[in-house]
């Protein structure tokens, strides 16, 4: 018989994420670049959001792109001449600190803006991982079903920003806007919710909108 | 979905423990998993055996205690464990307790936590 022992271990596994997050923020933050993490399914529209994004502001746009094992976001991003890093996640469903902090040394940091993380398409693992990000933006489309909303509430509750897209094929699929509007205001009650066809261009002014009051409001709150 | 990387994240962490005190087997482990980790308890023991065989936690007995989700609400002030309606989610909705309300920051229970392990060590006065 071997002598026994209890040992304490109390090691938080998603500590060692969040610490990385904090990292990536400040080194963001030295650099005054503001940073928005973009989640959704595979085929909400988040990379085309980006593209649309890149296009028509004036500040220097930065972009992280996850992916599970292809370069294509990231070839979409670069032809809109901006700096862009693809990161391959491998076998894994999201993009961690750690990923995105390598991430972060590929890029010119001095010479851009804003930063826009585009994370692997999955409503439900990137909840247990902060990224560093300021704010964060759930992209869902009216073609995933209008009980999408419902039926992923962490990923809506967690995140600043809420678009519902494609709206114009909304009543080809049968799905109600209505109903998944109602579904994130029920979840998230405060959060600010845009319906948008990116295809038709609307929507697209509110999100810039958006993104620029979010930084407006990061800043002052930075300052006091 | 990522029960994988959580497993191999939480023997690391098993192992470390385990190695630093001398330990020749490690019988069990006691893991926290907060009630709004996206991670499948089933999926993450299923995973931790598969990573164990060949190492000193082969055979571990893998306990695994729900954490309750904290909330403060910004509603009506409430502070304290949320009601988590997992009636027809896996991941639940988040309410307060006292007005049902949404608007809640969630303080505790999103953490993996390795609690503790036991461990056998080699007798002292042997051979």
């Amino acid at each position: 018989m071997h002598k026994v022992a209890d040992v304490e271990v109390a090691k938080n596994i998603m500590d060692a994420n969040a610490k990385l997050a904090h990292k990536n923020l400040h080194l963001l933050e030295d650099h005054n670049i503001f940073c928005v993490d973009f989640v959704g399914a595979i085929g909400s529209g988040k990379t085309s959001l980006i593209e649309d994004i890149i296009d028509n502001v004036d500040e220097k746009v930065g972009v992280i792109a996850g992916d599970v094992i292809s370069k294509f976001d990231a070839g979409r991003i670069e032809a809109h001449n901006v700096p862009v890093v693809g990161l391959n996640t491998g076998k894994e469903c999201h993009l961690d600190a750690h990923l995105v902090g390598h991430g972060l040394g590929d890029l010119p940091l001095d010479e851009i803006d804003y930063l826009f993380i585009e994370n692997v398409g999955n409503l439900i693992c990137p909840v247990d991982f902060e990224l560093g990000s300021h704010m964060r933006i759930v992209v869902v489309s009216v073609t995933e079903g209008d009980d999408t909303v419902e039926k992923h509430p962490l990923i809506f509750q967690n995140s600043g920003l809420v678009i519902i897209n494609k709206i114009d094929l909304a009543e080809a699929v049968g799905a109600s806007v209505d109903k998944m509007v109602e579904d994130a205001k029920r979840l998230n009650p405060d959060v600010k919710i845009i319906t948008s066809s990116l295809k038709e261009g609307k929507g697209l002014d509110e999100v810039i909108a958006a993104i620029e009051a979010c930084k407006a409001h990061e800043a002052e709150h930075h300052h006091h | 979905m990522h029960e994988l990387s959580m497993a191999q994240g939480i023997l690391n962490a098993v192992l470390d423990t385990a190695e630093a005190n001398d330990a020749i087997r490690v019988t069990d482990m006691i893991i926290e998993i907060g009630k709004l980790a996206m991670l499948n308890p089933e999926q993450l023991k299923f995973m931790l055996g598969v990573l164990c065989k060949d190492t000193i936690a082969e055979d571990v007995n893998i306990v695994i205690e729900d954490i309750d989700v904290e909330i403060k609400c910004h509603n009506c002030d409430f502070e304290g464990i949320a009601n988590v309606d997992d009636s027809d989610h896996y991941a639940p909705m988040i309410l307060c307790p006292k007005c049902e309300s949404h608007r809640v920051e969630v303080l505790n229970g999103r953490d993996v936590t390795v609690k503790n392990i036991s461990i056998e060590r080699e007798d002292d006065d042997e051979n």
